[in-house]
């Protein structure tokens, strides 16, 4: 108590000269904006923030806090994929075995493979939502300040976002199971059914022509290593674009109006990845130095939404961890296909799609996995990075829920989006055995078992 | 005084935060109970007081606590069953309720437990330490417990617990009879009686009109027809309806329907569901031939040797080295002289004669029958007869060889 | 007034507590869950070995790899010697002595037939298993040998270290 009392007068007695910094330590309770600043400046996270932010970037409504989730979920995965790397045995033979371990006999094994998996699964969902909120909001586009390059950072978000599928896809095989082997079968195929190098492309990710110890191995590095590192750097980078283009879309809008009241010139100043820029280095203009009113110190209302957020993210997964139990079926069999082989649930939509795009023209037939597997998806992400270029609208729309002028394209994405959901919905919940069409009220025919 | 800007978020963000620390602490309690509510805990301490009640603390000491397994390599089993059924190599819980209950120790001789495991002749998923998910039926584990629990359900006749026989057959399928497995027996029986064979190929031999049943056991359940099926869609419950009425499942089967009894045909159908593809080494399956096997040729010479007139020598292990030639023992590696005449050659080499000899062997004889063939002073002179006589022949052997040739 | 302000400090209090409290539980959640790397099931080889039938073993010695372990026969008497170096666990090489020596444990006679030689750092010991030379701390361990009461095989116990002068003899 007394050492408590001792620290607590040495704060107020701290002496605030221009120039000497009052604690060699930063503060999260900052008393001042001096000491708030200083918190960013010398605390090696918080350099992703600015040391002010504008208050509608904090608002919950506008970003949905979607990116902060997406970056828990990552951490989570990181966190709770240590132990896993350290458990699970990467062996077609031991495969499947240390996976029953890890499920039965390892203390809170089960509950480290569940938070894994749903975060997993989260993650995918949670990156995707990211997405279309970026879509609606125009969040692309370059607003107010000079040198901007929000539609690159947008190219590396869909980047990102295929990154995520690959990881959950490559940890799917891992198990070594049914439910692994055959969701692997289906997706592999969909590859090879590109021409001319679509059999070389699956022979490289199975490292031969059936799934093996080699394709096993394959998936886990890729899974454990050069994904996770991809994902990482590109995150860092994303983050640190994000600053660079002046934070969220939505602060540009205030910027502009505040450059509207006539605070007069801002002093502007940059830095880029590896040092000072100078010259057509982008530069942004520190127009919240003018406008105390409409910013916020980001030590700690930015820092304590964060938490919330994060934190937040860690309590849920952490609870549905212990009522979500993970699956695991029989072991990989290659002699008896499962009846229905589901690919995991983000690719149901174009396993839907493969199923009725077989098209026979004369003599020629186009195979179903070439036109949805490959045709399809690959003309959705084209149109999906470029469109940052393609949409013309007017920068007045950057960082606005449904812009004006940007209602029909945002009705087509959502159109779009809601037909990729439906037919996920369709594909996870209405198909039983052959691939048949069940309502969800319909029962599916029991499968048989040997005893 | 330095400037501080005013905030409007702490008033409903701390609040907000605070929540989150408190959910943070319901998924940590929620964390640790997920741990600590498996039954096995209190199996164990229930274990531990039945022992102290009965044989003293003493005793109760060293039983294990915590998850126990028996790994057993060759089979890759990974049982946990020992983790509740701590009582199996007890005495004196014969009576006691499951887990606690002592295993019948007779068919542990043949099968010790730490060489074939619990899910070996159970089966059940050992994998697990929850009785749910150990004993079954569970999605996703093929092989339920095949306990009394489920041969109520399929009303099996007589014995509720004769399921498990079927893994008895998975290592014993070449045994004519097998100790115990009643149903299996009964089922080999009725294949030799009713001609299975005429249609199937069973082991490698058989017709072809049916199918080939040797592997029937692997065919995943999913490859029957089970349209006409009612009752438990399960492949065992196939081949029992199968056996049964053979039309009433393929009406266009040519097999014809044998009137099985309930009990034969549920003998049938695990002893077709037992055709497994065994992933046991060949030391744990009976009847299958680890060593090339005999020409009838080279049996018929073994038995000749082992009951002609040198079969003394082949008892004793004298034929490992030499030969015997004039009674017809040939020794497989043909490292000593012949015997036949060991009378003269002794007297040759060792200049002694040969009771003398094998009385004080010199050189490799002394090492043999000091170590590998060690005779008591009877088998001795037993020995020096027999090699008398072996002589004898020889001598009666080269007369008449002469008398042949000098007749020629 | 003061009402107020200890109402505000006591919810001030509150607020602390709840996110201190839960930041401590997602400490003690992460550090719990290193538990998982203890292992609870073990994959080792068991302690109890069987070995052969004893008449299957020649007389001096025989080398069982898997067990790291020497048998040694001398007629109807046997003893096991771990070929496990007490110095940093290498197997320790058997070399044959040009003549057997005799020696008295514990009043017990030995045919020494061997020495034993470390590849890794040089150790030497006797054929007593003694350490005689090189950076060995200790002398070899000898284990308990018995018969199998069910199919008569020798079965070595290599959790179980016995003296010098055992000699596990057949009937």
């Amino acid at each position: 108590m007394k050492l408590l009392a001792k620290l607590r007068s040495e704060e107020v007695s701290s002496p605030s000269a221009p120039g000497v910094h009052p604690k060699p330590f930063w503060s999260f309770r900052p008393r001042s904006d001096r000491e708030a600043g200083d918190a960013v400046v010398s605390n090696f996270l918080l350099h992703w923030f600015p040391a002010k932010t504008y208050k509608p970037s904090l608002d919950w409504s506008y970003s949905l806090w979607l990116g902060t989730a997406s970056a828990a979920l990552l951490f989570l995965l990181t966190l709770s994929g240590l132990p896993l790397l350290l458990l699970y045995i990467p062996s077609v033979e031991r495969a499947y075995g240390s996976v029953k371990d890890i499920e039965y006999v390892v203390t809170f094994g089960k509950w480290i493979r569940a938070v894994h998996r749903i975060s997993a699964h989260l993650m995918v969902a949670v990156v995707f939502l990211h997405l279309v909120r970026i879509f609606l909001t125009g969040a692309y586009k370059n607003g107010s300040g000079r040198g901007q390059k929000r539609e690159w950072n947008w190219v590396i978000g869909v980047v990102m976002l295929l990154l995520t599928l690959f990881l959950s896809f490559t940890g799917y095989l891992l198990p070594w199971d049914q439910l692994a082997y055959w969701a692997v079968t289906v997706g592999t195929n969909i590859a090879s059914s590109i021409p001319l190098v679509g059999p070389t492309v699956r022979e490289l990710l199975l490292g031969g022509r059936t799934i093996d110890q080699s394709t096993l191995l394959r998936f886990y590095v890729l899974h454990c290593i050069l994904l996770p590192a991809a994902l990482g750097v590109l995150f860092a980078y994303h983050m640190w674009r994000v600053r660079k283009d002046g934070g969220l879309a939505k602060a540009d809008r205030q910027a502009l109006l505040a450059e509207a009241r006539e605070t007069g010139v801002a002093p502007t100043k940059t830095y880029t990845l590896l040092g000072v820029a100078r010259g057509t280095a982008p530069t942004i203009r520190a127009a919240s130095l003018e406008a105390p009113d409409l910013t916020v110190n980001a030590v700690n209302d930015l820092v304590r939404r964060i938490a919330i957020v994060v934190l937040g993210t860690i309590a849920i997964v952490g609870m549905l961890a212990v009522f979500v139990p993970s699956p695991l079926e029989e072991p990989a069999n290659a002699l008896v296909t499962p009846n229905p082989a589901k690919a995991p649930w983000y690719f149901l939509w174009l396993q839907e799609i493969v199923t009725i795009t077989t098209v026979k023209i004369g003599k020629f037939t186009i195979n179903g996995a070439f036109l949805g597997g490959v045709i399809l998806p690959g003309i959705l992400v084209t149109l999906l990075t470029l469109w940052p270029w393609l949409d013309r609208s007017a920068a007045a729309g950057a960082g606005v829920w449904f812009a004006g002028d940007r209602k029909r394209q945002n009705a087509v994405f959502l159109a779009i989006c809601l037909f990729i959901l439906v037919l996920t919905v369709v594909g996870t919940f209405m198909r039983g055995p052959y691939w048949h069409f069940y309502w969800p009220w319909q029962a599916w025919p029991e499968i048989p078992s040997r005893i | 005084m330095e400037k501080r800007t005013d905030s409007p978020y702490p008033k409903l963000d701390r609040p907000v935060l605070a929540a989150v620390g408190l959910l943070l602490i319901v998924s940590t309690i929620l964390f640790a109970w997920s741990d600590r509510r498996h039954d096995w805990r209190w199996y164990q301490s229930e274990f531990r007081k039945m022992v102290a009640e009965k044989y003293g603390a003493e005793k109760a000491k060293p039983i294990p606590s915590g998850t126990q397994q028996i790994w057993v390599k060759d089979l890759g089993n990974a049982d946990r069953c020992i983790t509740c059924h701590q009582g199996i190599l007890w005495k004196g819980f014969e009576k006691a309720d499951h887990p606690f209950r002592t295993h019948p120790p007779e068919p542990l001789k043949a099968h010790p437990v730490e060489k074939y495991g619990c899910t070996s002749c159970h089966g059940g998923q050992g994998y697990s330490i929850d009785m749910e998910t150990a004993h079954g039926p569970m999605p996703h584990w093929e092989e339920p417990l095949l306990g009394q629990q489920l041969g109520t359900e399929y009303s099996i006749v007589d014995d509720k617990s004769a399921l498990m026989q079927m893994n008895c057959n998975v290592c014993h399928r070449y045994d004519r009879e097998t100790k115990g497995a009643d149903f299996i027996n009964n089922a080999k029986k009725l294949v030799a009686a009713k001609g299975c064979r005429a249609c199937h190929v069973i082991n490698g031999r058989g017709g072809t009109i049916g199918p080939d049943l040797t592997w029937e056991g692997e065919k995943a359940a999913e490859q029957f027809d089970m349209s006409r099926l009612s009752g438990q869609r399960t492949a065992f419950a196939w081949h029992v309806a199968h056996l049964k009425e053979p039309k009433a499942l393929a009406p266009d089967t040519v097999m014809p329907n044998f009137n099985f009894g309930t009990k034969d045909a549920q003998s049938l159908a695990m002893l077709v569901m037992s055709w497994r593809r065994a992933p046991a080494p060949v030391e744990f399956r009976p009847g299958v031939a680890r060593t090339d096997p005999q020409t009838p040729e080279e049996i018929a010479e073994e038995q000749r040797m082992k009951t002609g007139p040198g079969a003394w020598f082949v008892k004793t292990g004298c034929f490992i080295c030499h030969n015997i030639s004039s009674l017809g023992v040939k020794s497989p590696a043909q490292i000593g002289p012949d015997l036949s005449m060991a009378v003269e050659d002794v007297q040759s080499r060792f200049g002694r004669t040969l009771d003398d000899f094998l009385q004080s062997p010199t050189g490799t004889m002394s090492v043999v029958l000091s170590r590998q063939i060690v005779l008591t002073p009877e088998e001795k002179l037993v020995a020096i007869q027999k090699v008398r006589e072996a002589y004898a022949e020889y001598q009666k052997q080269k007369t008449a060889a002469t008398k042949t040739s000098a007749a020629h | 007034m003061t009402d107020e302000k200890d109402a505000g400090g006591r919810r001030e209090f509150l607020y602390k507590l709840g996110f201190g409290a839960g930041v401590a539980a997602l400490v003690g959640q992460t550090g719990a869950s290193l538990r998982s790397l203890v292992p609870n099931v073990s994959y080792d080889a068991p302690t109890t070995v069987k070995i052969g039938p004893p008449q299957e073993f020649p007389d001096g010695l025989k080398f069982l790899p898997e067990e790291r372990l020497f048998i040694f026969r001398d007629g109807k008497t046997f003893h096991a010697v771990s070929a496990v170096c007490t110095h940093l666990g290498c197997t320790v090489r058997a070399e044959a002595l040009a003549r057997p020596e005799e020696r008295s444990v514990n009043g017990v006679p030995l045919r020494m037939t061997h020495r034993f030689l470390c590849p890794c750092h040089g150790s030497k010991y006797d054929g007593e298993g003694t350490n005689v030379a090189g950076p060995a701390p200790r002398a070899l361990a000898w284990y308990h040998l018995s018969l199998a009461p069910d199919d008569g095989q020798l079965v070595v116990d290599l959790a179980r270290e016995v003296p010098h002068d055992f000699r596990m003899t057949l009937a």
